[in-house]
């Protein structure tokens, strides 16, 4: 079975972990990004975390993709609290510093295009907080998101100290699934096999 | 830890699933004290006691905490008022209330000090927030008189009657208090 599919960007490629990428990944969270996040001290967290990336695309929970230029991966991909029957997920996307706002954008786009055709999803949340780059807002709101809540202190940086989070959401106009069992009429219900599934991005390619 | 408590002319305590279906679902089957959340209203009293074996459950791991506010006196049922999806590492819960006619201005501004007191004090968080259906009057009067900070609007967060709601968002810091 196969959950995560492997998809092309304009530059580069986002594909699903595997336990080769554990010293690409230690040295991407060598540099971590977000406020107060502790640089990873252990590899074996990571064992756990490719192990973690099956589990919850195969129960969608969650999808984790490396995001590769120049076949070396220099970013992750994330979508997590994904709600199947809300419709919606939140993204992440973190990264070494010479990824650029413009892979950093097409990688983000081209993980949203498949969950939106693959699982319907229609509503996309991206949650930048208060001592991230500033660029990463203006790329978001030109992929279509807008700030929809500023967040009082809703991330916590340090022991006694939070951060604001700036809540983006972007909410497509396209119609909601028909309901129907998983795998029935494979046109609006594909299912998440994509081995199994007709399915023009996400299969085998 | 004492999770029962009083507020002024209320108490605050921890439901009990053999004694509390009944009042429950009293409260709990009209539409209008849980439009806002939103959800349906029970249509059974079973759903009660469902409510509250799931309620003991989430309690148990911590995840969530349910009050029953009761009057000192009568022991009336007035409102159910909780605290879910906990985040001890974000220091951080969501607040859910469901009221009844009786809950008011007056009778919310004696009991959600204590509520926000036992959160910060007790519990050792930082952020409560509230997440209702946008355009929830009164709830929404009531928070900002309660002295909750509007944040926001948050798209297309729950599926209800073939809708996609959004729901505004409310905060309290700890330092609000101040």
């Amino acid at each position: 079975m196969k959950f995560t599919p492997e998809l092309s960007f304009s530059g580069g490629r986002v594909r699903p972990l595997t336990y080769d990428d554990v010293d690409a990944l230690f040295e991407l969270y060598q540099q971590p990004e977000l406020p107060g996040q502790r640089v990873l001290e252990n590899k074996d967290n990571l064992v756990r975390m490719v192990d973690l990336s099956v589990q919850m695309a195969a129960t969608q929970r969650g999808m984790m993709w490396a995001l590769e230029v120049d076949d070396h991966i220099i970013g992750m991909v994330s979508a997590f609290d994904w709600q199947p029957s809300l419709l919606r997920t939140m993204l992440r996307v973190d990264g070494l510093p010479q990824l650029t706002l413009a892979q950093r954008s097409a990688a983000l786009k081209t993980c949203m295009d498949f969950m939106a055709d693959k699982y319907h999803l229609r509503n996309f949340g991206y949650q930048w907080i208060e001592g991230q780059n500033d660029a990463i807002k203006t790329m978001l709101t030109d992929l279509g998101f807008q700030q929809s809540a500023l967040m009082r202190d809703a991330w916590r940086s340090g022991e006694q100290s939070f951060a604001n989070v700036v809540q983006f959401n972007y909410v497509l106009d396209k119609k909601k699934p028909v309901a129907g069992r998983l795998g029935e009429n494979s046109d609006i219900n594909p299912g998440q096999n994509l081995n199994a599934a007709d399915h023009s991005n996400g299969g085998d390619v | 830890m004492n999770w029962n408590f009083p507020a002024g002319n209320f108490t605050l305590r921890l439901p009990l699933v053999d004694q509390d279906g009944a009042a429950l679902y009293d409260l709990l089957k009209e539409q209008t004290r849980v439009d806002h959340i939103p959800r349906l209203a029970m249509s059974v009293e079973a759903q009660a006691l469902d409510e509250l074996r799931r309620m003991a459950m989430r309690f148990e791991t911590r995840e969530a905490a349910f009050w029953l506010v009761e009057g000192a006196y009568d022991q009336q049922l007035l409102a159910r008022i909780g605290i879910q999806k906990i985040n001890w590492m974000l220091s951080s819960a969501q607040l859910q209330w469901e009221l009844s006619d009786a809950a008011d201005l007056p009778v919310l501004q004696e009991v959600m000090p204590a509520v926000l007191n036992f959160c910060f004090a007790e519990l050792g968080l930082h952020r409560i927030e509230m997440r209702l259906r946008a355009g929830s009057e009164p709830h929404e009067a009531l928070l900002q008189q309660l002295g909750f900070h509007y944040e926001g609007c948050l798209p297309a967060q729950v599926e209800y009657n073939d809708s996609s709601v959004d729901m505004a968002l409310y905060s309290f810091l700890a330092s609000d208090r101040d």
